[in-house]
Order: C-alpha cells, then structure tokens, then sequence
C-alpha cells in the first residue's frame, strides 16, 4: 500500500542552535511521492535523519498558521505546500524573514502578535447593543464585504515579506487587514476610533503587494491597506507630506507640484512631437511625472527618445495634456482624485486614437492595465522593458558598445510582483556586450521593494537604517556589484538617495535599464 | 524552581479554553487569571473544527427536540440532566460569539443561518461557511485578549498536575522559550486541553493534540470517564486524514461505493447519508470489508460525491473543503469524487466532570473535549462538540472563578516539585536505542489494527499487550535533542509519554464492555446490552495500570428505546 517514491530531494535548512549561538546549514534527501507536502518531508527528517531539527507544525491543513517557512526565498506555510509542485530537486529552506530567530526554523511571533493586538479585534459597538439577547442582523451582502478579510489565518507570511516591517512602529499587512475587516463590519461602530492605531504608521505601506502575493489565503491585505488609507484621507487625518501630494495633484495634476507647462521641458533640446499638433504616430509615449519633472529621471526620458529615434520609430507624448497616471495616489486613497486624473487620460488617448502606449514606469502601466476606470477602456499598454526587449531580439535595435559594469537587477514592485515582467529588463542588459548581470539574493517574486510605491517616495521619514531602499542598497553592495539597474523611475530615485545616505556614491551607483541600453548604443 | 502564582490557571486555549478564560474575567476583574497553552492559541485544533455549531434558534424546533436527538445519538449512554442544561445554553453562546464578532453565515433576512447535520432531526447547525470553529476561536481570542486580568502563557508547555489532599493546588509547565520547567500555584485550574485521538494513525486531528491534559489529569488520581468511546469520522480525506466536514453531506453530499451505489440505503434509509457518525461509519468499513470500496494506491476506500451541489454552492458554503481537496487530495470537489474513509476523530471520553464542570479533584475543573460530562454518551453528534466547548467551557471558567473567590491558596508541595523536575530531566537525558517517532508509529499503528471501528476481545487484548510493552520500551527512548531552548524533541517525548497512557486506558477500558454501544462496537458482541452496561466506565490511575469502576447514568425523560435511522 502507498504511492512509490517518485524522487529524491534535497532539502538545506538553515539552522540556529541557540545553546551556543552558531548559524549552520544541514542538508538531508528526503524521499517525495505524489502528494508529499513540505510539512512531511521536514517531519521525515525529524523522524528519520535528525531528532534536533526545529520547527512549528500543528493542523497540517493550512488553518492554524503554525508552518510557515521560506523555500527557496519565498514565505509558505510547508503543510500546505506539495513538494513536487515546487519542481525543484534541491529546496533551500529558511525561517520567515524579518523575524528573529528562536531555534532552526522557529521564530519569534510575539511582535506579530502585539501588533495586531493594537487594533480592536472585536465589534465596537454602544455597551447597551451587547445587552441584547439576539443576533446583530447582518445581510449576507454585507457579510460578503469584508469575509474574505476574516480567512486570515496570522500565519505571519505578510508580516515577514512586508519591507515596511523593518521599520517597527508599522502595524504590519496582517493586523491592518483585521483593522479594515471590523471597519468594513456592517455590525461595528467603532469608526474613528479604529483609524487611531493606524494613522501614524500606515503610510510605511509601499504596496509592493509582497503580502498579497504570498498570502496563503488569498487575502487582499494590500487592497485592504489602500482601503484603510482612503478612510484617513476622507477625515483628513492625514500626516502633512501625504497632503502636500494630494494637493500637488490637485492644483497641478502632477504629484512634483511643477506647472503643467512645464510637462515637456525635458525634451527642449531634442525633436520630439507632441499632442495635439501630432495626430498619428507608432507609438504614445507615456513619459511619467518622475521623468519629466525631476531633473534626474529626465535622462531616462532623453534616453528612451535617443532609442526610438535610433529605432526610427515614430513617437508622441502628450505633452501639456499628459496628466499623472494617478497610480500613487489611488494607492493613498484619494480615489477620487484618481478617477479624475483616468478620466482626463482616458480621454486624451480616445481623441489621440492611440494604438500603442508605451510607459516608462512600472505604475502607469500596472494602473493602466489593472485599476478601473483605466482597465474598461482596454489600452494596449506596455512598459518599455517589454516593448525593447522585444526590438532588441529582432535586431531592430543592435546594443555595440561595451557597457563595462558589474550589474545587479532589482526587480520593481509594480513591474514584477503585480506584473509578472521578470525576464524582458533581464534580455535587454544580457545583450549589452561587457556588461556582467548579478542576481540579487532577494529576486523576481522575492524581490525586496525600494520603498518608493504609495507615496512614500515622497513621504518618507523613517529614520535611515528602517528604510527599504537602504536595506536593499545594502544587499546589492554585499554582492560586490558597481551598479544597481532598475526599471522605474521611483527606484532610482529612492535606492540613489539610500547610496548617498550610506555615503557610497563612489562604490555604486543607479542607471535605470534604459541608461544602460542608451550607453550600449 | 520559580513559582508562578494566579488565581485560575486555564490549561489549553482552543474553544474552551478561551471560553473559559472570558468567563472567568466576566465573575471578576480583581482575579488574575493565567492561560498557559502549549502552542499560540490560534494554533489550537478548535480552529479545524468546520460544519457548525448546534443551537436551538428557530422557534420551529426545540429543547427537546435537540436534546433527544443528543440522547439518541448518544445511544442513551449521556447524562440527561446535562444534555438538558446544555441544549438551554447553547442559542445564547452562539449569540455571544456573534456579538464579538463571528462571522457567522446569513440567512437573506440577517439572521444566523443554519444547516442540516448528521442525527439532528432540525438543520440547527450554526456555520461561518465552513470555517466554523476557526472563526469561532478567532472571535474569542480576540475578546480574550481585551481583558486585562488575562495572562497568556503561550508555548508553555504543561506537564503534572500537582494535587495536595484531594484538591488542586497547582502545575508544572515547560517555558518551549527557555526551556526551564516553572511552577505555578493556582486557587482553581480548567483543564481544556482537547481530545487524544492523535493514539491513532489514521486521524483528522492536529499534530499537537496528544491529550496532555487527560493524562495529566488521570495521573493526578482523577478518573478518566467512558474512554472506550472514539468516534470514527466518515469523512477522512485520503491520504492524511485531513477533515472534510460533515457538512459536505448536510449541504447533500453523497457517499458511493465501488459500484457508484449511494449505500447508506441498507444501513440508514431514512437519514442516508446524514445518519450519526458511529453509523455512517460502521456502514462505510462494512463496505470496505466486504469488497466494495473504490481501489486506490493507499488501499480501499469511499468516494464523497459533492458535483451534483455545482460550482457555486461549493464555493461558497464548502470554499475550505475544495481548497483542501485540491492542495492535499490532489482533487476538485467540482469535478471528481473526494477519497475518504472513517478516521479517529473525537473521545466521547475524558475527565470525569459533573454538570459544573468540577472533576473529582477540589479546585479542578474540566471542559471540552478533554472532559466527560457526559453529554455526548457513547456517541457524538456533528457540532454538538463546538457547542459544548462554548456552554460548559464557559461553566467551567464561571466555576472556577467563584471558586477562586472563595478558596485560599495552598502550598505546593517541594517534594512532589522536585519528583516531576526528575521526571521531566531523565526523560530529556535518555539516550536509550528506540526512537520516539518509532514508538509513536507502533502505537498509532496497533490502535489503527486492533482498536478500530469493528473491536474484538481477542485483538482488545492483543492491543493492549502491544501498547504495554511500548510503555516499557519508551525508558529506552532517545531524545537526541540534549539542549534547553525549544526542545521539539523533549516535547514529543512528553507527549508520547501521555498518549502510551491514554492508549492503554482506552483499550482497557473497552476490554469488559461486551455490548455494542455507539461508537464502541463488538463483533463479538453485537447488540446493545442495556441490562448489564447502561453504565459509565470511569478508569482510576493505578501503577499497575487502570482500575476500573462503573457509575450509573442520569435518565431524566428519555428511557432507552431501540435506536434506528
């Protein structure tokens, strides 16, 4: 009886002995048959190999939130988790990030815990309400509202892969989910009191949407984050570097505060046509408030219109008429601000009847393609990682130039972890002769945000040793490299300003891909 | 040692315990209360509990009807005078819970939505989807946690009792942290520590609920009530034994054979698929022995058939169920048949407890699975167990308390401290050849053979010499972990320790009992046998091994009667 044993893997655990401090690998071949789960191969070791190997476990059917460990760089809960699915023979298994280290893969919950022990994790209603001796009346339409935020299970897994965690005063995704949960509570009356807890820390959020993606399930903490936000914006309850962006946008329809007049002063010294004297071109290019206002990011505009006419292809931006995509700010919860800006975009690209937009930021092209009112109107949108990638395997763009730096990627939240776009940036910097690629040990699913997305590029004020960008900038020295590429204007400006917070200008530096294909050229 | 002193100790922090400890917190805010369990409380079994929780909430049904339909199920073998309280409380712990905020389903009118559940002849099972008790527990948790005269303990582990002439006066318990064995003096302490189920292989019970507490209990001198009875679940997915709710059937799942018939026709024609547990399951083993299970690579088994329901339905009052049968069974609820087969699922039995929830012990206090009250007899209906957990987890506590109000604190005795840190300390040092997962797998392996569904004298024998002398092997154990911080080891062999215990109690406890009586069947003894056994077993810790007496059972309205579906 029994299923054979289809393969032999093999499973290295980082272990931490606590009696004398010491940090070691074990490694052990675990035989795997169908059906095998994650939580069965370690208590195979257990039983089997090695009686000291440490690690939680209790229902073995994803509900108590015990198991939760990372495989290969990514947080799971193991008994949920069939090894063969993994599709590896060799599993590099860690304790959840973030998190100190008790024993092997035990870590210490207790910060988890006390945090989400900061919200009310009851109804909040009149004591008189309670003195009732039925049910609170509740529709199932309005159960539905916020049920799928009940399925959290506090495993932690959010909580380990948030990068706002390492900055302690954030509540993390997990107890700000419970807190949208009552909020969003047909039955609760806690109202402002419950936005208290939340309202000095929330705006660490970068929606890198990590908590999301390796949710185990499925719930939408980085939607519920954006909710709870909107609720602060509608009281106004708000920390001043937030409003100033949501005025800037406001006044100006850009988040820099800049005239819109402005909008095509980084393209002065080059040929470039405009909306609406252009009616007709191969592609719109949708250029970005950080690359056309920051004086920085103008060079990754430059470079990108350097590239195109190289490609001889015809292009237009908007000009005056481009308004912010607005991603940011649905991500701090002005929605309606943000339906503005997509209703003003929507419009322009409907009158200039365009065929193909091409973006040079990962978040105009995710809110193009995912958020509504953007989604209805179907664009075909691209993010430039794609569109060149794409030109450089045609050979209608040839990269000759040696480009001499030792590379490592990081990969944008909203480029890869909401979009899947993982390998084009990685085509194009391998087709620059002499430049050597590095993978960050954190990277694709894994990769660990620079702290620029919801804003916070423009509200930051944790102190420099809990900000993301420093933390990733860190990494990215550790493996040796001179240059930093990305594939969003925010990360440049972010992981730049962490270089000159560690005072390592002349170590590394930030080149957005676009730079780097623009030298290769 | 160091001493840690509060007014009620809460031991396991599932459903009754948690209960427990807000109940207590409600009698006074001047007690200090402790909640010491093992693991996170989140991380509890309760969280796996999923079809519902039973309450008497339509005006249509009633008292009666709920507690005969218990007592009936029960096979007449529970307390009446506790069913009766029981069946009272229950419609006001369900609202408790939602007034914490539960999310409970909903009817269209905003009302607490019920469903269909084996052996209740009224669909009065209160459900949250099919997340019942995980919703439940993180509820109570959550208002647990409000309370600022509640000390929680987490991932301390408990491992005596200590008692001082017929009353309670504290524990002994691992710091998982340190490692360092502390006591703790308590006025009053509630076991709520879970079933011990985990003896048996094939089970749908967490890694961690091993029956600590009863066996700490019955080592303490107080006697373990009715243990022969272990409920067989009809539905333990294959091949983990993973629960799959009963509700799955009551939502109108069927259960097909080898020859794609819906069997439960010959053994239950009235109640089909939704006859109580000890039928359906007997009726699915008979199938299985008698070569009509479907044949699949770990043996025979029986097909839960939910596609009729379709997509919706599934999704949105079974969503648990299919994510499960996909990422553990390999199959869609939607599309194919779910693999399952009866797995030990819940101990009628347990420390012996009255109506107050007082075991025998002053001071100590017992409720949920790990006690016997007994309410479920000799076998449990479907979702009776949530509630039990709410209404007597919440006696329990109450009682506690006012005990605590009233009692002093007595000394714990340095002699019977310094005996269990010996205890404790040579376990963690053996170095003998048998390893403890070994140990364990024989043991879950004998009950699986020899203790099952369909028992026998001769193999209730057997069973008993093989776990007797895995009780003597276990002094060779090694535990291979030799250090202080988190030892897993250490815990597993602690836990062994209690199940080798709970194994052996069960399977002499079930030895005379020649009748077949709910859950406890007798090939060689078929038919219930009222004249000589309508009585409770209550086994009492000798060194020898367990010595039984008999006490009677409380008939209030219901006088046995033959018991068919």
């Amino acid at each position: 009886m029994g299923v054979e044993t289809e393969k032999i893997v093999e499973l290295t655990i980082s272990r931490f002995d606590p009696e004398t401090g010491k940090h070691y690998t074990s490694s052990y071949k675990v035989p795997v048959r169908k059906g095998t789960t994650l939580l069965e191969a370690l208590m195979y070791i257990k039983d089997n190999l090695d009686g000291t190997l440490t690690f939680r476990h209790s229902c073995r059917m994803g509900i108590c939130g015990s198991c939760a460990v990372n495989v290969n760089g990514k947080p799971m809960l193991a008994c949920y988790t069939q090894v063969l699915d993994l599709k590896e023979n060799r599993l590099l298994i860690e304790p959840l990030s973030n998190m100190r280290v008790i024993k092997d893969l035990v870590v210490d919950i207790d910060p988890f815990f006390e945090k989400l022990m900061k919200i009310k994790n009851y109804l909040v209603k009149p004591e008189a309400e309670f003195q009732k001796p039925h049910e609170f009346l509740q529709s199932p339409e309005d159960l539905k509202k916020f049920w799928d935020l009940t399925l959290c299970i506090k495993c932690s897994i959010c909580y380990s892969a948030c990068p706002a965690t390492i900055d302690e005063r954030f509540l993390g995704p997990a107890s700000l989910t419970a807190n949208y949960r009552f909020i969003a509570d047909s039955r609760d009356q806690g109202g402002s009191e419950r936005l208290k807890p939340m309202a000095d820390n929330i705006w660490l959020c970068t929606q890198c949407n990590s908590c999301t993606l390796f949710c185990p399930k499925l719930v939408g903490c980085a939607n519920a984050i954006v909710d709870d936000h909107s609720l602060l914006v509608e009281t106004g309850d708000i920390p001043k570097t937030v409003k100033d962006v949501l005025e800037s946008v406001y006044k100006y329809h850009n988040p820099m505060g800049t005239n819109q007049s402005k909008r095509v002063d980084w393209a002065k010294d080059l040929n470039i046509t405009v909306f609406p004297e252009t009616k007709k071109a191969d592609i719109l290019l949708f250029t970005c408030c950080s690359t056309t206002y920051d004086a920085r990011n103008m060079e990754i505009a430059k470079a990108m219109a350097f590239i195109l006419a190289k490609m001889g292809v015809s292009f237009t931006t908007l000009g005056t008429e481009e308004w912010c995509c607005g991603d940011h700010i649905l991500r701090l919860g002005e929605k309606g601000l943000f339906e503005e800006l997509a209703a003003h975009n929507i419009e322009m690209f409907r009158q200039f009847s365009a065929e193909k937009i091409v973006t040079l930021s990962p978040h105009c092209y995710n809110t193009f393609k995912k958020d509504k009112p953007y989604s209805d109107a179907k664009l075909n949108v691209v993010h430039y990682t794609q569109f060149l990638a794409e030109a450089i395997k045609k050979g209608i763009i040839n990269p000759a130039k040696p480009v001499n730096r030792k590379v490592a990627y990081h990969d944008p939240c909203f480029l890869g972890k909401r979009n899947e776009v993982y390998d084009q940036p990685r085509e194009i910097l391998r087709s620059l002769p002499g430049l050597q690629l590095v993978e960050m040990k954190r990277t694709r699913q894994s990769s660990f945000c620079c702290g620029g997305g919801a804003g916070r590029v423009w509200t930051e004020e944790a102190e420099s040793e809990k900000r993301p960008c420093v933390d990733r900038v860190k990494e990215a020295l550790s493996l040796g490299v001179d240059t930093i590429a990305v594939a969003c204007p925010f990360c440049v400006t972010t992981l730049e300003d962490a270089v000159k917070v560690l005072d390592v200008e002349g170590k590394i530096a930030v080149k957005d891909v676009l730079e780097l294909l623009r030298e290769a050229i | 040692m160091e001493k840690l002193t509060h007014d009620v100790i809460v031991v396991g922090a599932g459903l009754a315990g948690l209960r427990a400890a807000v109940a207590a917190a409600e009698v006074s805010s001047k007690l200090d209360i402790a909640v010491l369990t093992k693991h996170h409380p989140l991380r509890s079994h309760s969280v796996c509990a999923q079809g519902g929780t039973a309450a008497v909430t339509n005006p249509k049904d009633s008292f009666d009807l709920h507690a005969f339909d218990t007592v009936k199920g029960a096979d007449y073998l529970a307390d009446q005078d506790v069913v009766e309280f029981f069946v009272k409380k229950a419609p006001s712990e369900i609202v408790l819970t939602e007034h914490w905020g539960c999310p409970w389903s909903r009817t269209p009118e905003g009302k607490i939505d019920q469903r269909a559940f084996g052996g209740h002849t009224f669909p009065r099972a209160c459900f949250a989807a099919d997340m019942t008790g995980f919703h439940e527990m993180h509820a109570i948790y959550g208002k647990a946690k409000s309370y600022s005269n509640i000390k929680f303990y987490d991932e301390w582990f408990a491992t005596s009792l200590i008692t001082d002439q017929g009353a309670v006066v504290g524990l002994t318990a691992i710091e998982m942290k340190t490692g360092i064995l502390h006591a703790f003096q308590a006025k009053s302490i509630v076991m709520a520590t879970g079933g011990h189920e985990r003896i048996y292989e094939f089970t749908t019970f967490s890694h961690t609920t091993t029956g600590d507490g009863m066996a700490m209990a019955y080592r303490a001198g107080v006697p373990l009530e009715d243990m022969e009875f272990v409920q067989f679940h009809p539905t333990g997915l294959i091949p983990s034994g993973v629960l799959i709710t009963e509700g799955a059937r009551g939502e109108g799942g069927y259960l097909v054979n080898a020859n794609g018939e819906r069997f439960m026709k010959r053994y239950a024609a009235e109640k089909m698929e939704l006859a109580p547990r000890d039928v359906v399951s007997r009726a699915e083993q008979t199938e299985i022995l008698e070569g009509r299970g479907l044949q699949g690579p770990y043996g025979p088994y029986i097909a839960l058939d939910l596609r009729h329901l379709g997509e919706e339905k599934i999704n949105e009052r079974l969503p648990l169920i299919r994510d499960v049968a996909l990422k553990l069974g390999g199959v869609d609820p939607v599309k194919e048949v779910i693999p399952i087969r009866p797995a030990a699922h819940y101990s009628m039995g347990g420390i012996k407890a009255n109506i107050r929830a007082e075991t025998p012990v002053l001071g100590l206090y017992a409720s949920g699975e790990c006690s016997c009250l007994s309410l479920h007899g000799a076998n449990r209906l479907g979702t009776n167990s949530t509630a039990e957990c709410l209404v007597f987890g919440a006696v329990s506590g109450e009682e506690a308390a006012k005990h605590a109000l009233a009692a002093g604190l007595r000394e714990l005795s340095q002699e019977k401290l310094l005996a269990e840190e010996a205890r404790v300390s040579a376990i963690a040092a053996r170095n003998g050849d048998e390893r403890i997962s070994v140990l364990r797998d024989k043991m879950r392996r004998i009950m699986n053979e020899k203790v099952w569904i369909y028992r026998r004298g001769d193999q209730l024998e057997a069973g008993l010499k093989e776990i007797r002398d895995l009780k003597k092997k276990f002094v060779d154990i090694s535990v291979e972990d030799k250090g202080k911080q988190f030892n897993t080891g250490l815990l597993n062999a602690l836990q062994l320790d209690f199940m080798l215990e709970l194994a052996e109690v069960t399977i002499v406890s079930a030895l005379p009992r020649n009748e077949s009586r709910g859950a406890h069947s007798r090939v060689d003894y078929p038919k219930r046998d009222d004249q000589n056994w309508l009585k409770h077993t209550l086994a009492y810790y000798t060194k020898d091994g367990p010595r039984l007496e008999y006490a009677p059972v409380t008939i209030t309205k219901w006088p046995p009667m033959a018991r068919t579906y």
